[in-house]
C-alpha cells in the first residue's frame, strides 16, 4: 500500500524584493510505500530540504500534490494541520530540536502533551520506546547534558511516540560522529524491520546505503534511484557512490 | 589602512545596532536632560532669593544626587546589555584578524559618538526645557515667575564632567571584558548551555520570612514616631524579600507545579511551566529591580502628590486656628496683660475674635508605661520604646469648665482624661510623684484645641485646681533641675480676614508680645503658608521628576528585557512548531508568558503598596498631613497612569518582540 504519493512537485522562490527566481524544485514525483526505508540524494542546493518542508506541510508548492495515505495535504485546513502533523509525522532533524528547558522525558511528551493525552498514555508509549532506543537512565536529563547521539536517539524517541505512518528524517546523521552515526542508522534499520516507514533525506552516502532504496535529485528532479534488493551495505555504498559521481561529472540521465 | 577606518566601521556598527542601540542613546540624552535641570535649578541665583527658596535648593541638590547615583548604575546597566549581545560581533573581528587593540579603537569612536550625541542633544535639549521647568516649578511653589532666559555654567560643566565619567567607565569595563575574553568565547556569546535552576530553598525562606516581617512591621506599627524608625528596616526587609522570591521563590513554585504530573502534563500549563521556568533564571534579578522601581514610583509620586494637594488640610491640622499664642507665665497678672496686648492689636485692625480658646496648662512629655507615666528627662526614651512616648498637657478645672460650659467638680486625687484615639485603660495614673483616681474618660475635648498636631500622641488630663498643676510643676523641675520653662497660658482665635490682615495682625502680635514674654511661640498657619508650599511644593517637584526617571528606566529595561528574549525565543518558537505545534498555539504559549513577566512586578509593587499603606498614612501623619482618604485617591490615581505607561510599553514592545520572533521563519 502507498503512503506517499508525490506528483509533479514545483516550488520556485522568489528573493525579498522580487528580484529573482530560484527553482528549487521543478518537477518531482515518487512514491513510498507502507514499511518501506526510502532515501532522499542530491547536493546542498537540489532542493532536498524544500522538498522535505513540503512533505511535512510547512511549506506549500505553487503546483503539484502530495497525498499521505490518500489525503492531499493541500486540503487540509490551516488550523488542523498542526494536529495532522503531529498525529500522522514523525521527525528527526539534523541539530535535533530538542528544547532545553525541557528535560529528555518531557521533550520526548510534548507532542502528546499537545494532542491532549494523559500522563499515564504517555509514560505507557513510553517505556518499549526508551526500551528499545537505550534512553531509560537519561530521561530525566536535560539536552545540554548529554551526548549528541543519545539526543538524536531522543529525537527518534519523540518522533516514535505519536505513532506516526511516516517518520521524515532531515540528515539524521549530519551531527553525529561516525560511531554514534552508525548506532543511529542500525536503530532506523531496526524500527524499519518492524513496520515502520521512514523517509530519510541525507548527503551522507554511508547513511544513504542502509536504506532499501536511494532517490537522487538534481536540479530539482529526481534524477535517478537505486533498489538495495539483496545488496550487502558495501555493495550498495559503491553502487551509491558510482551514481554520485556520474551526476557530478554530468552523465546523461538514465532511469 | 585607511586613518578613517575605525572611524566609520564604528559609525555603521552603531547604525547596524541601532535596534538596541536608539533606546540606549535616548536615555541617555533623558537623563542628561534631566541632570542639567536638576542642577541648573538647584543653582539657580534667583530662586535662591525668593523667601522658601533655600529650602526648595536644599531639596533639589538632593534630587541632583540621586538623578547621579541613579545614572551611573542604570547606564552601566544597560550598557552591559548592549554588549552582551554584541559580543559575538567582537568575536568575529577578532577571528577576521583585528587585534583586541583594533577593537579598542573602534569601542572607542563608538562610546565618543554615543559621549557627543547624548550630551549634545541633551545639554540642548536641557537648556531648552530648563525654563519651562522652572516656570512650572515657580508655579508649583506659588511663587512669582521671573522673566528672562539663563543658561547654567555650573550645571554645564556638572553635567558635562559627571557623564565624560560615566561613558569613559563603561568604556573600560567594556575593554575589560574584551580583553578577558578568548575569541572562540566571544563567537558563542552568551549561548552557553541553560542549566536547570536549583531550588534555594533557605533564600525562599529567608525571604518568605523577610517580606512577612517587613508587612508585619507595617501593619503593626501603630504610633507615627515609631513608624518613622521603623519604616527603613521595613523596606530594607521587604527589598530582601522581594530579590530572594523572585528569585528562588519563583522557581521553586514552578518545581512544585513541575512535580505534580497532572498539573504539568496538559497542554496550556506544560510549555508555560517550562518556559517560565527558563524566564525565570534569567530575569528574576531585572523582575525584582523592576518591582522594586515601581514601588518606589508609586510611593514616592502619591506621597508628594498628596502632600502637595493637602496642603490647606496639613496646614490646618497643624495650625488648627488662625493666631495661636504660647506663653510662659508665672502670675495671673501675666495672663491679663498678654490678653491686653492682643486686644490693642485687634483694635487698632478693627477685627473681632472669633472661636476664642484659651487656658492655662502645664506640659511635659513623658513614656506611658501602664499606668506610670516617667517624666524624668534623662529617663524619657525617644528611640527605643518610642511607642509609648505621649505629650502631657495638665489643665486646670477652672478653665475647662469654663470653656466647655460644664460644671463638673473634681477631688484632690481625681482627673479627668482624654487620650484621642487611643483609649487609656488603666484607673489610676501615677505621674509625677502622685497617684490619681480617673473620673471619666472624655470623648471629647474643647473642639480646636485638641487638634494641636501631634505625632506622638496626646494626653489632656484635667486636674483639680492651679494648686495642683503648681506642686506638680514644682516636682517637674525638680526632676530635670530645674530646667522645666514653668507653666504656659495658651490663647488661640479665628479672625475673619483676608491673608494679609491677618498676617499685618500677626506681625504686629508678634511684635507686642514677642518682647514681654520670653520664650512664647506665635504662629499662624498664614505666616507658615509660604514655607510650607516651600518644602512640599520641592518634594512634589522632586517627586513628580524623579518618578518620571525612574519611569524611564523602567521602561528601558522592559525594552531590552524583550529584545533579548526575542531573540532567544526565536530558536524554541520554530522548534515547537516543527514537532507540531500550531502558529497561534506557540504565540498564544508566549503571550501568556510574557505577559506574566511583564505584570507580576507591577501586581507585586502593587501588593506591596498594599501592605505598606498603613505605614505611610502614620509617616504621612508625622508630615501633619492626616487625610487618608485623600493619600488613598492619589495612590490610586499614581497606580493607574503608572500601569497605563506600562501597559503602553507593554504594547509597543511586544511588537518589536514579536517581529524578531516570526522574522525569517518560513511559515
Amino acid at each position: 500500500m502507498t503512503i506517499l504519493e508525490v506528483n509533479n512537485l514545483k516550488k520556485v522562490y522568489t528573493t525579498r524584493f522580487g528580484g529573482s527566481h530560484v527553482q528549487a524544485l521543478a518537477n518531482v514525483s515518487f512514491s513510498v510505500e507502507q514499511g518501506e526505508y526510502a532515501a532522499i540524494m542530491g547536493e546542498s542546493g537540489s532542493g532536498k530540504t524544500t522538498l522535505l518542508n513540503i512533505l511535512a506541510a510547512l511549506d506549500k508548492p505553487i503546483s503539484g500534490e502530495v497525498l499521505l495515505k490518500g489525503k492531499r495535504l493541500s486540503t487540509i485546513k490551516e488550523k488542523e494541520i498542526s494536529a495532522f502533523r503531529r498525529e500522522n509525522l514523525g521527525f528527526v532533524f539534523q541539530d535535533f530540536n530538542l528544547l532545553d528547558t525541557f528535560s529528555l522525558q518531557d521533550n520526548i511528551f510534548l507532542p502528546l502533551v499537545l494532542s491532549g493525552k494523559s500522563y499515564e498514555e504517555m509514560t505507557r508509549r513510553l517505556e518499549p520506546i526508551a526500551c528499545k532506543l537505550g534512553i531509560g537512565d537519561i530521561l530525566a536529563k536535560y539536552p545540554y547534558e548529554v551526548s549528541g547521539g543519545q539526543k538524536q536517539r531522543c529525537a527518534v524517541a519523540r518522533a516514535l511516540i505519536t505513532k506516526p505512518q511516516l517518520i521524515l528524517a532531515d540528515e539524521p546523521t549530519g551531527s553525529l560522529d561516525s560511531q554514534a552515526a552508525e548506532g543511529l542508522l542500525r536503530l532506523f534499520n531496526e524500527i524499519n524491520q518492524e513496520g515502520q516507514t521512514l523517509l530519510m533525506v541525507t548527503h551522507s552516502v554511508k547513511a544513504a546505503s542502509h536504506a532499501q532504496r536511494v532517490l537522487f535529485i538534481k536540479d530539482g528532479e529526481v534524477f535517478h534511484q537505486l533498489y538495495k534488493a539483496g545488496m550487502s551495505d558495501e555493495v550498495m555504498y559503491q553502487k551509491i557512490s558510482d551514481t554520485l559521481t556520474t551526476m557530478a561529472t554530468g552523465g546523461g540521465r538514465h532511469e | 589602512m585607511s586613518r578613517f577606518f575605525y572611524a566609520k566601521l564604528a559609525a555603521t556598527n552603531l547604525k547596524k545596532n541601532a535596534q538596541t542601540y536608539l533606546p540606549y542613546i535616548l536615555t541617555c540624552i533623558g537623563t542628561v536632560m534631566m541632570y542639567y535641570i536638576m542642577v541648573f535649578l538647584a543653582e539657580n541665583k534667583g530662586l535662591g532669593k525668593m523667601s522658601g527658596g533655600f529650602q526648595v535648593q536644599a531639596i533639589l541638590n538632593l534630587g541632583s544626587y540621586v538623578i547621579a547615583i541613579f545614572a551611573v548604575i542604570f547606564l552601566f546597566y544597560t550598557h552591559s546589555f548592549l554588549i552582551k549581545r554584541r559580543k559575538k560581533e567582537f568575536g568575529l573581528f577578532n577571528i577576521l584578524g583585528m587585534e583586541k587593540k583594533h577593537i579598542a579603537r573602534v569601542l572607542g569612536f563608538e562610546t565618543l559618538y554615543v559621549a557627543v550625541i547624548s550630551l549634545g542633544a541633551g545639554l540642548l535639549g536641557g537648556i531648552l526645557l530648563s525654563k519651562l521647568i522652572f516656570m512650572v516649578l515657580l508655579k508649583i511653589l506659588n511663587f512669582e515667575v521671573p522673566l528672562g532666559f539663563n543658561v547654567s555654567g555650573p550645571a554645564l560643566a556638572a553635567a558635562l564632567v559627571l557623564f565624560a565619567v560615566i561613558f569613559l567607565l563603561t568604556l573600560l569595563n567594556t575593554l575589560r571584558q574584551i580583553h578577558l575574553a578568548k575569541p572562540v568565547e566571544l563567537l558563542q556569546g552568551g549561548q552557553t548551555g541553560e542549566k536547570e535552576p536549583k531550588t534555594k530553598w533557605p533564600l525562599v525562606v529567608i525571604g518568605t520570612l523577610s517580606l512577612g516581617a517587613g508587612y508585619y512591621i507595617s501593619l503593626t506599627t501603630q504610633s507615627p514616631l515609631t513608624a518613622l524608625s521603623q519604616f527603613f528596616y521595613a523596606v530594607l526587609l521587604v527589598m530582601v524579600g522581594t530579590y530572594c522570591l523572585f528569585t528562588a521563590g519563583s522557581i521553586a513554585v514552578l518545581k512544585l507545579l513541575r512535580r505534580n504530573k497532572r498539573y504539568y502534563y496538559q497542554t496550556r500549563h506544560f510549555t508555560a511551566v517550562a518556559g517560565m521556568m527558563y524566564r525565570m533564571k534569567q530575569n528574576a534579578v531585572g523582575l525584582a529591580n523592576i518591582c522594586i522601581m515601581a514601588t518606589a514610583v508609586l510611593v514616592m509620586v502619591s506621597t508628594t502628590v498628596s502632600l502637595y494637594v493637602g496642603m490647606e488640610d496639613v496646614l490646618r491640622t497643624r495650625y488648627p486656628q488662625t493666631i495661636m499664642i504660647s506663653a510662659p507665665i508665672s502670675t495671673q497678672q501675666s495672663v491679663e496683660g498678654l490678653q491686653r496686648s492682643v486686644h490693642k492689636v485687634l483694635a487698632k485692625h478693627r477685627l473681632v475674635v472669633q472661636d476664642r480658646l484659651d487656658y492655662r496648662y502645664l506640659f511635659f512629655p513623658g513614656n506611658q508605661e501602664g499606668g506610670t507615666v516617667i517624666t524624668a528627662k534623662s529617663k524619657i526614651s525617644i528611640s527605643n520604646a518610642t511607642s509609648s512616648l505621649r505629650e502631657y498637657y495638665l489643665i486646670p478645672l477652672e478653665d475647662y469648665n469654663r470653656l466647655t460650659h460644664k460644671t463638673v467638680s473634681l477631688g484632690d486625687q481625681e482627673i479627668l482624661i482624654y487620650s484621642g484615639s487611643s483609649k487609656y485603660e488603666n484607673d489610676t495614673l501615677t505621674v509625677l510623684n502622685r497617684t490619681f483616681t480617673v473620673k471619666e474618660r472624655l470623648d471629647s475635648f474643647f473642639e480646636k484645641s485638641l487638634e494641636r498636631s501631634s505625632i506622638s500622641g496626646s494626653y489632656y488630663i484635667v486636674v483639680k485646681d492651679m494648686d495642683v498643676i503648681k506642686t506638680m510643676e514644682a516636682t517637674l523641675a525638680k526632676e530635670n533641675r530645674n530646667e522645666s520653662s514653668g507653666y504656659n497660658y495658651y490663647l488661640g482665635f479665628d479672625l475673619d480676614a483676608g491673608e494679609a490682615d491677618i498676617s499685618a495682625v500677626y506681625q504686629d502680635i508678634r511684635t507686642a508680645v514677642g518682647s514681654d514674654y520670653p520664650g512664647s511661640s506665635i504662629e499662624s498657619p498664614v505666616a507658615a503658608k509660604e514655607s510650607f508650599f516651600a518644602v512640599y511644593g520641592g518634594l512634589f517637584f522632586l517627586g513628580i521628576f524623579l518618578g518620571a526617571l525612574f519611569i524611564m528606566a523602567t521602561v528601558l529595561i522592559i525594552y531590552y528585557k524583550q529584545v533579548s528574549e526575542g531573540y532567544d525565543d526565536k530558536a524554541r518558537f520554530e522548534i515547537m512548531q516543527k514537532v507540531g505545534m500550531s502558529r497561534e498555539e506557540v504565540k498564544g504559549s508566549i503571550r501568556s508568558q510574557v505577559l506574566t513577566v511583564f505584570f507580576l512586578p507591577l501586581v507585586t509593587a502593587g501588593i506591596h503598596i498594599a501592605f505598606a499603606f498603613p505605614i505611610i498614612t502614620k509617616l504621612l501623619a508625622v508630615l501633619n498631613l492626616t487625610n487618608v482618604g485623600l493619600f488613598a485617591w492619589c495612590l490610586v490615581g499614581t497606580i493607574l497612569v503608572f500601569a497605563l505607561f506600562y501597559a503602553l510599553v507593554y504594547g509597543l514592545t511586544a511588537k518589536v518582540y514579536y517581529r524578531i520572533v516570526s522574522w525569517g521563519t518560513s511559515v
